[in-house]
């Protein structure tokens, strides 16, 4: 995205643009982008047939404004041998944050592994927590009513979350792994059991597991209402440039017909772990007995279909996200070792982050 | 007999191309740092809003900046002192005549030749919470198991180690230079006039060496305020909260990741000014005490 943004003002962008998806808010502002809708003609591709979820994330103020292209969510990915030498029921993910503490106490405990869970993307683990109870992550409905002027991460609730997770850390069952895909080292490596991680990586992690991998919904904290798991991933941006030739929009409008027929999207889909972008898509890999074979592969789709659809759960819209995801994991790294209270490292994040909210406000006037 | 040319064009168009170089990729982008830092900017660049001096108000009152302040000095002072000590004391080794000691020389300056990125690579796997082969040994010896992703002190010890390591070779170098300029017979006057083996080095040689270490100082200080940005990107990324983030790490964070063009620039003209003055003092006073044979 920064590349991206140093050729916009060089004044000789790209045509197409990925961006991941907290960079959506940016864009939208940037003015230096034609919407999808206005790329491709009317009809030209089915968009009824692309994943709700999915169209839901990337649509604002009604309507979609870039291409959708690898989507992914976060699951949970765990480790059945280490479970059965725990003496744990290999088949059964736990669910419930106590499911975590208990089952994670009992692999620890019998040397099954040395520690119980890792994940990396805090901050995302925490805006997932978030959807998945069906929480507002900031205001004006999660940034879809208006622009978003402050974060709601410091709720109670969220305070519950982390506690949670420092919970775990004191017990030793939490092993944090850095902000990316290191944690999947300690997971693959047999040293920690459970991983929560993106399905981006499913591909890699099973073929780079030398253990029977199971995978699961992200843990549950019990009596909080039941919301979905929120798309992550990147999408597609036109830019306009110093303007477009008809033949080139149309160009691009082809190009994003391929990239979306079954055919090419079931592909990307075996080959990462990414969702399939349309129904039409999953039904290929059904028909092919691609989720018999690969049930993992299945999980995120039933996890963004189990709640309901809200602003809660349609994923938060921030401007300058990328910083606020910077200030937020500091934030958590900060309650994980023990630096700071749970709440006050939340505290301490979102006051950082709502003056950025309004730093970026007052940019946008 | 001073050389003269033979028109007062020709020295100018001679000097023109460096000239040029400076002035194109390093005073144009540093007036125009400058400017950058009185404007809050958009990311896309197409919004500049005049704030004055309010980015240097926030640099200087900001309660995080101060923070990595404190820590880049003691960044820096960690790999000073460890780097220049270590090296020195392997450069004495070095100097000796062994079998093979063109050899151990060799595999001694290796370290320069990796690239910051690369040695912080083959750091941050030794010190790999899960599978480092240093935990590994740590979790032997001392029954505990450090995750440096969780410990800030831990984390930067271990950054400290790793760019002090990467400066290794190239201490090692000069000071190999500075002790082999030592004629021999000094060394010998002083073993007759019977001064035990410490006293000679560090009444005799140290000393001869002082230029040398004045000038690594300097070198090694600015490596670690300025260079050491590859090394924590791949290592730490500035974490865990904020536990190794270095000035010049903040520098890029606020103006690459979080695109505040202003208030980066800002900082880059703190840090400019704040190098400056210490290069300076360190020549005043230091460099005062440094014998120039």
């Amino acid at each position: 995205m920064t590349k991206g943004i140093a050729a916009i003002r060089a004044g000789d962008p790209p045509h197409i643009l990925q961006v991941y998806e907290v960079g959506t808010e940016t864009m939208i502002d940037s003015g230096a982008i034609i919407p999808v809708t206005e790329v491709v003609k009317p009809g030209e591709i089915n968009w009824d047939d692309y994943f709700q979820p999915i169209m839901n994330y990337y649509t604002v103020g009604g309507k979609l404004n870039s291409m959708p292209f690898n989507s992914s969510t976060a699951i949970l990915y765990y480790n059945k041998d280490v479970f059965k030498k725990a003496g744990l029921d290999p088949e059964k993910a736990p669910v419930t944050y106590k499911d975590f503490e208990e089952m994670g106490k009992k692999i620890v405990s019998s040397g099954a592994a040395r520690g119980a869970i890792t994940f990396g993307w805090p901050a995302w683990m925490l805006e997932q927590a978030f959807a998945f109870h069906n929480q507002l992550y900031a205001n004006n409905e999660n940034g879809r009513k208006g622009r978003a002027t402050e974060v709601l991460f410091n709720s109670p609730f969220g305070v519950e979350v982390v506690s949670g997770w420092k919970k775990w850390a004191d017990e030793k069952l939490l092993m944090y792994g850095g902000r990316e895909y290191a944690p999947n080292k300690a997971f693959l490596s047999g040293e920690v059991a459970m991983l929560l991680q993106s399905t981006s990586q499913m591909s890699t992690i099973e073929q780079a597991a030398s253990f029977a991998v199971g995978t699961g919904f992200l843990p549950r904290i019990e009596g909080k209402p039941q919301g979905k798991s929120v798309i992550g991933g990147a999408s597609l941006w036109v830019l306009k440039g110093k303007g477009r030739s008809p033949q080139e929009l149309d160009a691009m409008a082809k190009f994003f017909k391929y990239i979306g027929q079954p055919e090419q999207s079931a592909k990307w889909h075996e080959d990462t772990g990414y969702f399939p972008a349309t129904h039409a898509a999953e039904k290929l890999l059904r028909d092919q007995g691609w989720f018999k074979k690969h049930p993992n592969f299945e999980t995120a789709f039933k996890q963004i279909q189990v709640g309901p659809d809200t602003p809660a759960t349609r994923g938060v819209l921030l401007g300058s996200f990328v910083q606020i995801r910077d200030i937020t994991d500091t934030a958590l790294e900060k309650a994980f070792s023990g630096k700071l209270s749970p709440q006050a490292a939340l505290d301490e994040g979102a006051r950082e982050t709502n003056k950025v909210l309004a730093e970026y406000g007052r940019l946008q006037k | 007999m001073e050389g003269r040319f033979p028109n007062r064009t020709l020295p100018y168009l001679l000097i023109f191309p460096s000239i040029a170089i400076v002035a194109i990729f390093l005073i144009l982008p540093s007036i125009q740092a400058l400017y950058l830092s009185f404007f809050e900017v958009s990311p896309f660049g197409n919004k500049f809003l005049f704030v004055g001096l309010n980015n240097f108000r926030e640099i200087l009152t900001s309660e995080e900046y101060q923070f990595s302040l404190r820590l880049s000095a003691i960044f820096a002072i960690g790999v000073v002192l460890l780097s220049m000590s270590a090296s020195l004391g392997m450069a004495v080794l070095a100097n000796k005549p062994l079998r093979g000691i063109g050899f151990y020389r060799t595999l001694l300056l290796w370290p320069y030749a990796f690239s910051p990125a690369v040695a912080g690579i083959v750091w941050a796997l030794l010190f790999e919470p899960s599978s480092g082969l240093m935990t590994y040994l740590i979790r032997l010896t001392t029954h505990q198991s450090p995750n440096w992703m969780m410990a800030p002190n831990y984390a930067l010890f271990v950054t400290i180690l790793a760019a002090a390591w990467k400066m290794l070779g190239f201490n090692i170098v000069f000071f190999l230079a500075g002790l082999q300029g030592i004629p021999d017979e000094i060394v010998e006057a002083a073993q007759v006039d019977g001064a035990s083996p410490r006293q000679s080095f560090w009444r005799v040689v140290f000393p001869i060496l002082s230029p040398m270490t004045f000038f690594l100082f300097i070198m090694n200080s600015l490596y670690a305020f300025f260079e050491v940005f590859g090394l924590i990107d791949v290592m730490t990324q500035g974490g865990p909260g904020r536990g190794t983030e270095v000035l010049i790490y903040k520098l890029y964070r606020d103006g690459f990741v979080s695109i505040r063009w202003g208030y980066a620039s800002a900082q880059s003209i703190v840090l400019f000014v704040l190098v400056g003055t210490l290069t300076l003092l360190q020549f005043r006073y230091v460099g005062r005490r440094v014998f120039y044979r």
